[in-house]
């Protein structure tokens, strides 16, 4: 993996202790764990009653109500849930532009998550997109150790998607991680994203050279994941162009969010720790 | 048409012309970029400035308004300038305004008539697009302003009278090559050629449209007076080249009273003079020859001559030397025969000085009876009026020894002491002061005496109002003394010209010949004005002929005209629609 990237996983690592991940009250997972769901579950603290149905644990009978009552209940007690990250990275060659501090910042972000995550005793998972999702390796590891995180893939993420879609844990928090910057309609993305989700979380980082207009001049733009080039003169009319092309991507993402109870923010990456009360507002983050 | 360059080395200038071209192309070379997505770059609407998309060289209009700029600037620098055509050169007339343009030959018609006509075929082949006019008399002078068309030249043409005695051609040449900046085309219509038939001036064309004709003409006449009785001269002078006659008719007071009527033979260029004299009382004279090519040298008008007389009163107490200034002042012939209300006091005191009158002379001589006796050296102001001729070689002047006073300015002087001094009062009037004790002196005896009186009475005479001489030759300045009121000149044509002012002196122009009125106070004066120019009469080197012309095809057809205004507006009108741009372009942005 890329020196840099690896120092960008350590910094995030080091950022991410002032922070926790805000679980969502839906957020749930497994047998046993750290914290009490909404549901019934197995934990040692009681809920409520319920009427006997045929299947349900003989075990947990209330018999001293069957004595008062010659009725069957069942006695419930809260689950113990351990809350799920799942962090799903764009690793196209956009997410590390040249020149930028993008991938760095993809980096630090995804340690930070995952270190904000293992603050709230949350699992995590990081998937990275590539010629399908593919789980990061050691990555329930501090970020530190993790490996493999290579942003060059050639493929967006949509097309990941459709060739091999990340296994994604149920009532998890998901955040994706990416500069959205490819064509297509964001819903069938969105939608497979928060497919079961206890939350989805889309962070679109951008590096200033994306979100700035470029300044006034002849331009050969080069595409660096398919490598298509483009000359034009960079005037008024064409920066105003430009901004208004980012607006439309954003606001179609941002709608889509809004229509599948998602939620969206931007990041620079240059101005990665500016723009983390961002994620703040967004709850997707808390002082730890 | 070509341009030329004035100074063709600012052309060098256009060295900034590929430095700013390499400035843009520098400034609009395509910079790499890599980026995330070509997604952002796709636009819908191409660029107005650039264009979303896409020539290698494209370059923004203000380069190329820079550049025309800067094109615009080294050529105003380099001075052009344009060959235009010929029809946008002015022209510019001289009329030669002498005489002997009125000489008609065989057809009747005049050589003032031919170059009438020639001018007129002139604007009809090609009206020049402005007009001047000259008129060549004896001083060169403009003719109207600036005209347009033939019939502003046609009712201009009205003032050439040809009634001067000479033409003067060169100066009036010297004058339309200034008036029209070297660049006007210049016409002389005259009757004799040029003095160099090369003319060399590229602008001008003389044409002459003279005759060699014979003529008679008076080509002098004189009355002056001569005691009791006038002197007349008449000089009659045969401008041809065959021995002529004509018959000259003198009459006096009109045509009725017929004086003497003579038949003259003269040679071939023969010129005979007539003298004979008048009584004083004797009216105007006419003088007149048979009618011939050339009518106004065939007669003369003289008036009698101005006799002036000076009313002079000796108030001088003692017999002697009254007798000996009224002895002197009768020999002069210039005194009046009235004392009355005098011009001129001889009196042994000084004026009261408050005594102001610029129609009172006076000449004091104070007798002394202590004096000395002076034989010299004795010093004469040679140029002031009452020394003229004045000699005090080998004489005696007795005079007291007296200073010289302020205010008085000494004429003559033996040593320090003033013989004879003059003092100007307020009003103008002389005071002269005579230091002089006739009975030890023998000024009296010598010719210094009756000169110094008869230049004081000149003197006099010529301070007093009124005209100097009642004849005169055509063109010549007749000098009117006036008491500073309105005169009144009516001329020969009945033209009346009024001076409501008069300075002392008026200068007065004689244009015309015949006899002019001059009405002063409640006088009037008359003097005649003759047309008497031997050189204007002869008509043998009168001819017909066109010299030199208005250069070659090419430079008649051409003509300068400067460019650099041109450019230089057209620049700043550019330099504003660019700035123009750049402000809507940082707008916009």
């Amino acid at each position: 993996m890329d020196a840099d990237l690896r120092q960008a996983l350590h910094d995030g690592e080091k950022l991410g202790l002032r922070y926790a991940l805000q679980i969502p009250p839906v957020a749930a997972s497994g047998l046993a764990g750290t914290r009490s769901g909404r549901r019934a579950g197995t934990s040692i603290d009681f809920q409520d009653y319920r009427e006997y149905q045929p299947g349900d644990d003989l075990r947990f009978i209330d018999w001293g109500i069957y004595a008062r009552s010659d009725r069957l209940a069942i006695k419930l007690f809260r689950e113990e849930v351990v809350p799920h990250l799942d962090l799903v990275i764009d690793g196209s060659a956009s997410m590390n532009l040249a020149d930028t501090g993008k991938g760095a910042a993809v980096a630090r972000l995804a340690a930070l998550l995952a270190t904000a995550a293992a603050n709230a005793q949350c699992t995590q998972s990081v998937w990275l997109s590539g010629e399908g999702f593919q789980r990061l390796p050691n990555d329930t590891l501090n970020p530190g150790a993790w490996d493999g995180l290579a942003l060059t893939a050639r493929r967006s993420p949509d097309q990941a998607l459709a060739i091999l879609p990340p296994k994604l844990r149920r009532l998890g928090v998901r955040v994706f991680i990416s500069d959205l910057l490819w064509p297509g309609d964001p819903q069938p993305v969105l939608r497979r994203l928060r497919e079961g989700a206890a939350a989805l979380f889309v962070i679109q980082l951008l590096a200033r050279d994306d979100a700035t207009p470029p300044e006034h001049g002849s331009l050969r733009v080069l595409d660096c994941e398919t490598g298509e080039e483009t000359e034009l003169y960079v005037d008024a009319t064409v920066a105003k162009q430009y901004a208004g092309n980012l607006a439309r991507l954003q606001q179609a993402w941002a709608d889509g969010c809004r229509q599948c109870g998602a939620q969206m923010t931007t990041l620079i990456a240059e101005d990665l720790e500016a723009g983390l009360n961002e994620l703040e507002a967004i709850q997707l983050l808390a002082p730890a | 048409m070509i341009p030329f360059l004035t100074y063709p080395f600012a052309l060098l200038a256009l060295a900034t012309l590929p430095a700013l071209a390499a400035i843009y192309l520098l400034r609009n070379r395509f910079r790499r970029r890599p980026v995330s997505s070509v997604l952002l770059w796709k636009f819908p609407v191409q660029s107005k400035q650039g264009g979303s998309k896409v020539h290698r060289l494209q370059l923004p209009l203000l380069f190329f308004l820079e550049l025309l700029i800067l094109t615009l600037l080294v050529t105003a620098a380099a001075a052009p300038h344009w060959k235009l055509p010929q029809a946008t050169r002015p022209l510019i007339v001289i009329l030669d305004d002498s005489f002997s343009l009125h000489a008609a030959g065989g057809d009747g018609r005049t050589s003032q008539a031919r170059a009438q006509d020639y001018l007129a075929g002139l604007f009809r082949l090609q009206a020049p697009p402005t007009t001047r006019l000259i008129l060549a008399g004896r001083e060169p002078r403009a003719l109207g302003g600036s005209l347009k068309t033939w019939t502003e030249v046609s009712a201009a043409l009205a003032g050439w009278r040809c009634q001067s005695p000479a033409a003067a051609l060169d100066r009036a040449i010297t004058l339309a090559a200034e008036l029209g900046h070297q660049q006007a085309n210049i016409l002389v219509l005259t009757d004799r050629k040029p003095a160099d038939a090369a003319v060399s001036n590229p602008r001008l064309e003389w044409h002459a449209f003279g005759e060699p004709l014979d003529n008679f003409a008076i080509v002098n006449a004189a009355r002056t007076a001569l005691g009791d009785q006038d002197r007349c001269l008449l000089e009659i002078a045969n401008f041809s080249g065959t021995p002529r006659t004509a018959r000259l008719l003198v009459q006096t007071g009109g045509n009725s009273n017929a004086l003497q009527s003579s038949t003259l033979d003269l040679g071939a260029h023969e010129t005979r003079r007539l003298v004979f004299n008048l009584p004083a009382a004797t009216p105007e004279l006419h003088a007149r020859l048979d009618p011939d090519a050339l009518p106004d040298d065939n007669e003369v008008q003289l008036l009698p001559p101005i006799r002036p007389r000076v009313r002079v009163r000796v108030d001088l107490p003692d017999a002697g030397p009254a007798a000996l200034a009224n002895r002197t002042l009768d020999a002069t012939g210039l005194r009046a025969a009235l004392t009355d209300n005098p011009q001129l006091v001889i009196r042994a005191t000084e004026p009261p000085g408050n005594s102001v009158s610029s129609n009172l002379w006076t000449l004091c001589w104070a007798g002394a009876e202590a004096t000395n006796a002076y034989t010299g050296p004795f010093i004469v102001d040679s140029s002031h009026p009452l020394a003229t001729g004045f000699g005090l070689n080998g004489v005696i002047w007795s005079a007291a020894g007296l200073t010289n006073r302020p205010g008085d300015l000494p004429v003559v002087l033996a040593g320090n002491v003033p013989l004879v001094s003059v003092r100007t009062d307020l009003a103008g009037a002389r005071h002269v002061r005579l230091n002089f004790n006739p009975d030890r002196s023998t000024v009296q005896n010598t010719p210094a005496w009756p000169v110094l009186y008869w230049n004081l009475l000149q003197w006099r005479i010529a301070e007093m109002p009124g005209l100097k001489e009642s004849n005169t030759r055509l063109g010549a300045t007749v000098t009117l003394k006036t008491a500073g009121g309105a005169v009144t000149v009516t001329q020969p044509d009945n033209t009346v010209v009024n001076f409501p002012k008069t300075g002392g002196e008026l200068a007065l122009e004689t244009p015309l010949p015949g006899i002019y009125r001059v009405t002063m106070d409640a006088t009037t004066n008359r003097f005649a004005v003759n047309v008497l120019a031997a050189e204007k009469s002869d008509l043998a080197a009168a001819t017909t002929g066109a010299w030199g012309r208005w250069s070659d095809d090419l430079e008649r057809r051409l003509e300068d005209a400067s460019l650099t205004g041109l450019l230089g507006l057209l620049a700043l009108g550019l330099l504003a629609a660019h700035l123009y741009l750049v402000t809507a372009a940082k707008g916009a942005s």
